[in-house]
């Protein structure tokens, strides 16, 4: 008898139970066990990143960095800047504009003065009577609520309390109506990404997309983001910076028209605020510059193949995909698909020899079509959902 | 060379070229005898291969000597020729001289092995070359300087001049001789020259040989020099060598490594009985310098084992030349190995004499070597013949009976005092008959058990079945031809002087192998197995069916039957023995004890060998196009595809079945389940513990503790323990194992009825997947909005997962019920083994006693007891018991309640399907069933006293974690809440921490606090049950708040907003009630943590010893990593046993409070086991729950009580620190510690003298508590 003295923790036992008696399959993972002890919350942690130089050097200053958890926009020249461009239609002029983490409401004040109607929506209680205060002589054009934007909806819903909220509690009192995809955008969101985990947040951004959940259940919403210079170079890159190129490229690419509005802003028109809200007065280790871009969900995301039923799997193939870049692309298939994937290259009508960076998202998509054409049952992936889905 | 002659000799490649025709005649041997040169030079000839037996008769000394006069001849003759004058060579006289080797007669045309070798051969000599020519630069002695002694050596014939030796040493070397002794490892202090002069030369090696050495060390790197000679056997790291070593640690971690591997390899070489190729392996390192430095003693006691077994004596010595050559000292294991040899090819008496008393003279005793555990029967055979020979009046020592040194445990091996111990209820025929039954079962390694799920074979099954068997033998085909391609492949590689896999190969035939793999393919779940652990499985599975080849040679298995029938007298109802005894002591008068299995392969082994395997796997299997409904597809598609899943940034790869496979085994609907021997109950009684690592099956090897993902150091601790300090956990897992069970064939019947019919999850039967929720994807409109689909997804992840959890449940209820219905008619035994906190287990996963309700309710004792006057009433009780109705009532009451019920448990039992199904409402239906049985059989016998009954009677400690931790501290209130003092009704732990929760909360209500006002009429038991159940177990704020959470929940009136808030401000109350009411408790977990703690923060795992001596060790360390890279993908294997990590200084902290409590209750288990065995009782366990029969109930009472008292009679607590501050605070004695070290000491010193103070209950109340287990 070498086998493990104690058997699975009770929670996986049924979950991961492949067959009977099979005890073996988390046995040994200590690892793996540490990994599903963790609570997530978000989906993003389901991001693969190929760690790189640049980002290990980030995680070594992860500990120190976690204390800036907010920024917000400390110039009011800026900040009226940003304003105008949100509002560059005049007829949009009765749209509603969702702020998150407004802070000290320097952006607040001035879209208000835009004369928009504004929802804040503020994850640090002490900046709420101040923003409060500000609605004072708006006659109810802002409205201010102590939820955390980025962590709207977790995954796990037993530990909603705020600024944890649920959106579709939260919206409706708000008086927010959905419209469907193929719809006008319903409303605007603007924000910035928390400084220490973009990855993080633009992950649980687009499972919220791909199964127009959260936010996107109201529509196509645009998203207007502050987003550090590195990152949007990441995510507009192709084949042509096959470098930069990665899974979230072709995800964002393929899922939403991307913009840059404003370039190059430095990071000291920004003020940071610790987890208790107080303002930082240091900058964070790294500087960078922001850039403001814009991101408006496609009406033709979805078609008859990429649907949000299937929208894990394709999800899987990219990360498969960028898992080691080295590789073929025809050797990723063989990871992927039982099919022969000489047959499905042709169908897409992708060369045989490429690299995955060196195809452009759409042919990513032609390629999910033709594995999702090849036969009608569900033997067409190696995927399975439930062994993916394991969490605690 | 001659080491590399023989080396060759040695991989069998010249034995074969040996024509038995011509025997070297020992006169022949006689004419040589003057001519050592010329014949040693021959010795590479076939002729001199001939007879290697006759090397037996040349003295070992003369032996030694001429290979090291040969040794230094070639080596400076080389540089001769070379280098300074060809004249010299004629001065050697065609002795020394004729070994400088014309490489024509040395090149045998025997093969590229022997190509091979000539070129290493000639490496080392270039080497040598370089090397006397660096020496010569250095060294202010001249070139030549051996040369003198070797003309000297020559004429002295084989017998060393000592004297003229010493004045050797002292005159030329007399400044180096202390270094150089030290390098060598030579113990003797340089001012005795003639002794010193002596050990050389009965090694072979002179002085100057040392010193030679010495120079070759002193080319090295300085670290160096001072590790490799220091080297100990055990491979343990070597003493400190300063700031280098720092700076190569990484180095040396990799030479580590390659030296593990190239002992593994060694190991591995002997158990394949290829010696040749270990020694080949041996000799290639040794002649490359880079790679001689990872040599250690060990590698060579290994090969010289090899030999000895082989009883090849000419091999043995060159391997000890090797060694000696680079300054090992023969060790223990050295001279049993060269004994045996001795013993093994009738060696004359003065060879053995003088090897003995070089023995002495390196401190080892005669015997000590007998006292080697490894050794098998046959080998100690051989070298107790060697040794008498020399000395006639030698005796072994006997080993004296010994006697457990635990207090505790006196009584339990008192001589005196009645004892009776219980018998099986079956005859010594039948019982060996069963021995028989068992031992094929195991000799075959896996069993077929029919299936209960039948089907009647349609057109399309058989079908299938002709499709799976014909794709099954051309795999089987192809792996066999494939396995062997790679094993030739690797063999050369071997040949080369790599380390490959190729041992590992070798342990089983090709067609074992191919079976393993197959039975890995047609196991696979449909969604695929994590890579790292099937590669793992099959390699250990390899392992597994390797000992068992070795355990199941002719020899091993007739001593083995003829043993058990001895022992068998002991247990047999029909037989007799002088004297009562336990199984363990009668076992162990009956024969030496067996030598443990080999070690484990290591785990990198372990996974470049599954890994292997598996590729193989991968590569060979395909599928026929036709069969995978893939016509565009070529020839043919892989079975096997390596898919990964995402889990944050790690990768998990998988191996998955193509689903076209998946589908043609599930379509041709299998008849039969195999199972491997070990996951079968024994068909008869399992063998008595021992040792750590002999008992239970017969020749699958068992170990006594389990390890949790490979970790050796309980192994190693309960090793290197006293045996006589193991003998109560030996006796009580004998005696757990020595129960007999036998199915209840009535109750199989209605759960078989049940289970083909569509399952009951209510009943705890599962429902086949058929009855799973269907997602609802057909009737999905086109026009479906985004959203609804995505909520449609997560209801499709939803009835996936649903059903993959049913279709688990339901093959853990088919192997069970098929596991039941094979064993119906028949005895078994479950053979216990523990867990590295000492609590037991049953070793046979599918179909034991610890099981759910179904599977408790199949089984009961095989021998039956006739109720007696009381039996029937606890029958009865143990039915209310089991229904869960009436736990707060007296026993009175209990049994009350059963009268007047009796018409609904008549009907239960009469009409268990049809009736009123009383039974189907219990807590655990099924025993409830089979109890309700038993009650009716026993009433309506005529006399139900006689009336003989099978059905395990429980009793139940109330919150045995509590019940232990209020012991320990002496808690008044706690005690009495959990029933250690004597009441009339029972107390009920829960309800008490309840009121007392409910006490604080109306305080904070009236306080006007919000959450305290909601929770008004909200707090009962159920609330508070489970944090308070598992508070033992070391749940904290946060685990307790989700638990309660969970039951607020399920409230329906609780208003839902407060969930959150509420549950926290209950969790906390609840752990202050518990503070107020167990006192003692928390103040003994918190002393427990914080000791644990400061111990893990100074870097080492929390052990501790039980009251029983059993030791424990928490394997929790930081996580190491194993990465294997390449092939189908990199390996990483994350353990976190891995002891040369640091602690996990959380888990430790955390896990001790509980560990420590359960070590404590497997005491109480054991004791009570042990005695109830003394009275001749059956017991068995299930953790804190006691079974036996119903007629005993009364006196297993008596006796649980009795031995809780003596347990905490102990000073647990203070024993406890006793230990811990002897093992983990030194610091006095070695004074030089770090400061900050010294204060961390200083911390746990004052921690651990803080015993908590006890409380003022009285331990003997328990004795009188009816309740406290019941």
């Amino acid at each position: 008898m070498w086998g493990p003295a104690t058997v699975l923790p009770s929670r996986l036992t049924l979950s991961v139970l492949p067959g009977a008696g099979r005890f073996c399959f988390w046995r040994f993972g200590a690892a793996m066990r540490k990994d599903l002890a963790v609570p997530r919350r978000g989906l993003s942690s389901s991001c693969p990143q190929p760690l790189r130089h640049r980002e290990l050097k980030q995680l070594s200053h992860q500990r120190y960095n976690r204390l800036y958890v907010g920024k917000s926009i400390s110039s009011p020249k800026l900040a009226a800047t940003v304003a105008e461009i949100l509002q560059l239609e005049e007829k949009a002029r009765h749209e509603v504009i969702m702020e998150c983490s407004p802070g000290r409401g320097i952006l607040t004040k001035a879209l208000l003065e835009t004369g928009a109607s504004v929802i804040a929506l503020e994850s640090q209680k002490n900046f709420i009577p101040h923003l409060k205060s500000l609605d004072e002589k708006r006659n109810g054009k802002l409205k201010v609520v102590h939820c955390d934007f980025f962590k709207m909806d977790p995954s796990n819903c037993n530990t909603v309390k705020p600024p944890i909220m649920l959106s579709q509690e939260l919206f409706p009192t708000l008086g927010i109506k959905a419209n469907s995809w193929l719809e006008d955008t319903p409303f605007k969101i603007v924000g910035m990404f928390p400084i220490n985990n973009e990855i993080k947040a633009l992950w649980k951004l687009l499972h919220d997309l791909y199964t127009c959940s959260s936010i996107f259940s109201y529509g196509r919403v645009e998203v207007y983001m502050f987003i550090s210079e590195n990152q949007f170079e990441k995510l507009i890159a192709g084949p042509t910076k096959p470098e930069l190129y990665h899974v979230l490229s072709v995800l964002w690419q393929l899922s939403c028209e991307m913009k840059l509005l404003l370039q190059k802003v430095p990071l000291s028109l920004f003020e940071m605020y610790t987890r208790d809200g107080l303002l930082v007065q240091k900058t964070p280790v790294k500087p960078q510059n922001q850039c403001f871009i814009q991101m408006i969900p496609r009406k033709d995301l979805f078609t008859e193949y990429l649907t949000p039923i299937n929208y894990d799997i394709f999800f899987h193939m990219m990360k498969q995909c960028f898992g080691r870049r080295s590789a073929l692309l025809i050797q990723h298939l063989h990871s992927l698909t039982p099919c022969d994937p000489l047959t499905i290259m042709n169908k897409a009508k992708i060369k045989a020899s490429v690299k995955p960076s060196d195809i452009y998202p759409q042919d990513f998509k032609r390629l999910f079509k033709a594995i999702e054409c090849s036969s009608d049952d569900d033997s067409k992936w190696l995927y399975d959902r439930v062994t993916e889905e394991v969490r605690c | 060379m001659a080491a590399l002659r023989w080396g060759r000799g040695a991989a069998g490649l010249s034995r074969a070229l040996r024509s038995p025709g011509r025997p070297c005649t020992t006169t022949k041997e006689g004419i040589l005898d003057g001519l050592w040169g010329p014949r040693l030079n021959s010795s590479a000839s076939p002729c001199e291969q001939e007879r290697r037996k006759d090397w037996g008769h040349v003295e070992l000394l003369e032996v030694l000597e001429a290979r090291v006069r040969q040794l230094q001849a070639e080596s400076v003759s080389e540089v001769t020729v070379k280098r300074v004058e060809v004249a010299r060579v004629p001065a050697d006289g065609g002795k020394a001289g004729g070994t400088a080797p014309p490489a024509k007669a040395r090149v045998q045309p025997s093969g590229a092995w022997a190509r091979k070798l000539e070129r290493d051969r000639q490496l080392l000599q270039r080497q040598q070359a370089l090397l006397k020519e660096e020496a010569r630069g250095r060294s202010p002695l001249p070139a030549p300087r051996p040369k003198p002694s070797v003309k000297a050596e020559a004429k002295a014939k084989g017998r060393p001049k000592p004297e003229a030796m010493g004045k050797a040493v002292a005159r030329s070397a007399a400044a180096l001789e202390g270094k150089a002794k030290h390098s060598a490892g030579c113990v003797l202090p340089p001012t005795e020259p003639q002794p010193e002069s002596q050990q050389y030369g009965w090694m072979g090696l002179e002085p100057q040989q040392g010193t030679w050495e010495h120079r070759e060390w002193e080319r090295l790197q300085p670290w160096e020099t001072s590790l490799l000679p220091c080297l100990p056997p055990a491979a343990s790291p070597p003493p400190g060598s300063g700031s280098s070593a720092q700076a190569s640690s990484e180095l040396r971690a990799k030479e580590k490594a390659q030296q593990n591997r190239l002992q593994t390899f060694l190991e591995g070489c002997l158990a394949t009985g290829q010696v040749g190729l270990a020694h080949h392996m041996l000799v290639c390192y040794f002649t490359r310098p880079r790679r001689q430095r990872l040599l250690v003693p060990a590698m060579f006691n290994t090969v010289m084992r090899g030999w000895a077994q082989e009883g090849s004596y000419k091999e043995l010595v060159s391997v000890l030349i090797m060694m000696r050559h680079l300054g090992f000292a023969p060790d223990l294991l050295s001279y049993t190995s060269i004994l045996q040899c001795m013993g093994r090819v009738d060696q004359d008496v003065t060879t053995i004499r003088r090897c003995l008393q070089q023995m002495a003279r390196d401190g080892l005793q005669l015997e000590q070597l007998f006292s080697e555990e490894s050794l098998s029967p046959e080998e100690r055979a051989a070298l107790l013949r060697a040794v008498l020979k020399a000395k006639p009046n030698f005796r072994l020592p006997q080993p004296c009976p010994q006697v457990s040194p635990v207090e505790l445990l006196q009584e339990v091996y008192a001589k005196d005092g009645p004892v009776s111990y219980p018998r099986l209820h079956l005859p010594l025929a039948e019982l060996q008959a069963l021995f028989r039954q068992q031992l094929h079962v195991e000799l075959a390694g896996s069993m077929p058990v029919e299936s209960v799920e039948k089907v009647s074979p349609t057109q399309e099954i058989l079908q299938a079945r002709k499709n799976l068997a014909a794709l099954r033998k051309t795999w089987e085909a192809e792996l066999h031809s494939q396995l062997r391609a790679t094993k030739a492949n690797l063999a050369q590689r071997s040949r080369r002087g790599t380390v490959t896999l190729y041992p590992f190969l070798c342990v089983l035939p090709e067609e074992e192998l191919v079976q393993i793999l197959l039975q890995v393919l047609f196991s696979l779940p449909a969604q695929g197995e994590p890579f790292v652990h099937t590669a793992h499985r099959v390699a250990l599975q390899t392992f597994q069916r390797h000992i068992l080849r070795q355990r199941s040679c002719r020899g091993h298995l007739q001593a083995l039957e003829q043993r058990y029938a001895k022992y068998l007298r002991l247990l047999a109802s029909d037989t007799q023995v002088a004297e009562p005894c336990l199984p363990r002591q009668h076992w162990e008068a009956l024969g030496p004890p067996e030598p443990p299995p080999p070690q484990p392969w290591p785990l990198l082994e372990l996974l470049l060998l599954g890994k292997l395997l598996l590729e193989t796997l991968v590569q060979v299997t395909r599928l026929p196009a036709s069969l995978a409904s893939q016509p565009t597809a070529g020839h043919s598609v892989p079975v096997l595809f390596h898919v990964y899943t995402f889990r944050g940034v790690r990768q998990i790869g998988l191996l998955r079945p193509h689903p076209a496979f998946v589908r043609l085994v599930e379509d041709s609907k299998a008849s039969t389940l195999t199972f491997e021997a070990t996951d079968m109950p024994m068909l008869c009684p399992p063998l008595p513990w021992s040792s750590s690592q002999a008992g239970g099956f017969l020749l699958s090897p068992t170990k006594l503790m389990r390890s949790i993902g490979g970790s050796q150091q309980h192994q190693q601790r309960l090793e290197s323990c006293p045996p006589a300090q193991l003998h109560g956990a030996l006796d009580a897992l004998t005696q757990l194992g020595n129960c007999a069970w036998r199915v209840n064939g009535r109750l199989l019947d209605l759960v078989l009825e049940v289970f083909l019919d569509k399952g009951c999850a209510r009943l705890g039967v599962p429902p086949p997947v058929s009855e799973a929720p269907r997602p609802p994807l057909d009737q999905l409109a086109p026009d479906t909005q985004p959203h609804l689909k995505a909520q449609l997804r997560q209801e499709v992840a939803r009835c996936l997962k649903v059903a993959r959890e049913m279709h688990g449940l339901r093959q853990e209820a088919l192997y069970r019920l098929s596991l039941a219905q094979h064993l119906r008619d028949r005895v078994f035994w479950l053979p216990h083994n523990m867990d590295f906190r000492g609590r037991t287990y049953p070793c046979p996963p599918h179909f034991n006693h610890l099981g759910s309700d179904l599977a408790r309710a199949l089984l009961e004792f095989a021998q039956g007891r006739p109720l007696g006057p009381r039996g029937l009433d606890w029958l009865k009780i143990h039915l209310v018991n089991l229904t869960g109705l009436k736990k707060r009532e007296p026993l009175h009451a209990r049994l009350a309640f059963a009268d007047a019920m009796m018409d609904d448990i008549l009907d239960s039992a009469e009409r268990p399907m049809t009736g009123r199904k009383w039974w189907m409402e219990a807590d655990d239906p099924w025993q409830t069933l089979a109890c309700c049985m038993e009650v009716a059989r026993a009433v309506q016998s005529p006399d139900p006293a006689a009336y003989v009954s099978h059905l395990p009677v429980h009793q139940d400690g109330s919150c045995n974690g509590l019940q232990h931790y209020a012991a320990l501290g002496r808690d008044s209130v706690g005690a009495a809440s959990v029933n250690l003092a004597s009441s009339d009704v029972p107390q009920d732990v829960y309800s008490g921490v309840a009121a007392q929760v409910e006490v604080f909360r109306a305080q904070d209500a009236q306080k006007g606090v919000k959450v305290a006002q909601v929770l008004e009429g909200f707090i009962g038991r159920k609330v508070v049950k489970q944090t308070v159940m598992t508070v033992v177990y070391g749940v904290t704020l946060y685990g307790g708040r989700l638990q309660i959470e969970k039951r607020l929940r399920e409230l329906p009136t609780f208003p839902q907003v407060f969930v959150w808030e509420a549950s926290r401000y209950l969790v906390h109350l609840v752990f202050k009630s518990l503070r107020e009411m167990f006192s003692g408790t928390r103040t003994i977990q918190h002393w427990l943590t914080q000791s644990a703690r400061l111990i893990s923060q100074a870097g080492s795992a929390v052990e501790w010893v039980t009251p029983l001596g059993i030791p424990i060790i928490q394997p929790y360390h930081r996580e190491s990593k194993l990465v294997i890279r390449g092939g189908l993908q990199s390996v990483t294997w994350n353990s976190s046993v891995d002891s040369s990590q640091q602690p996990n200084t959380l888990k430790q902290k955390n896990g001790f409070p509980p560990n420590f409590i359960h070590s404590l209750d497997s005491c109480h288990m054991m004791l009570t086991a042990l005695h109830c065995y003394r009275k001749g009782l059956t017991f068995v366990s299930v953790h804190d729950c006691f079974w036996t029969h119903a007629c005993d109930v009364s006196i297993m009472n008596e006796v649980c009580r009795e031995q809780f008292v003596r347990l905490h009679s102990q000073p647990i607590l203070e024993d406890l620190a006793a230990f811990l501050e002897r093992r983990f605070c030194r610091e006095d004695e070695d004074g030089a510690q770090a400061q900050g070290d010294t204060g961390h000491s200083a911390k746990l010193l004052e921690m651990l003298r803080a015993v908590p103070q006890k409380g003022d209950f009285d331990l003997q109340q328990v004795k009188g508590s009816t309740y406290f287990f019941s």
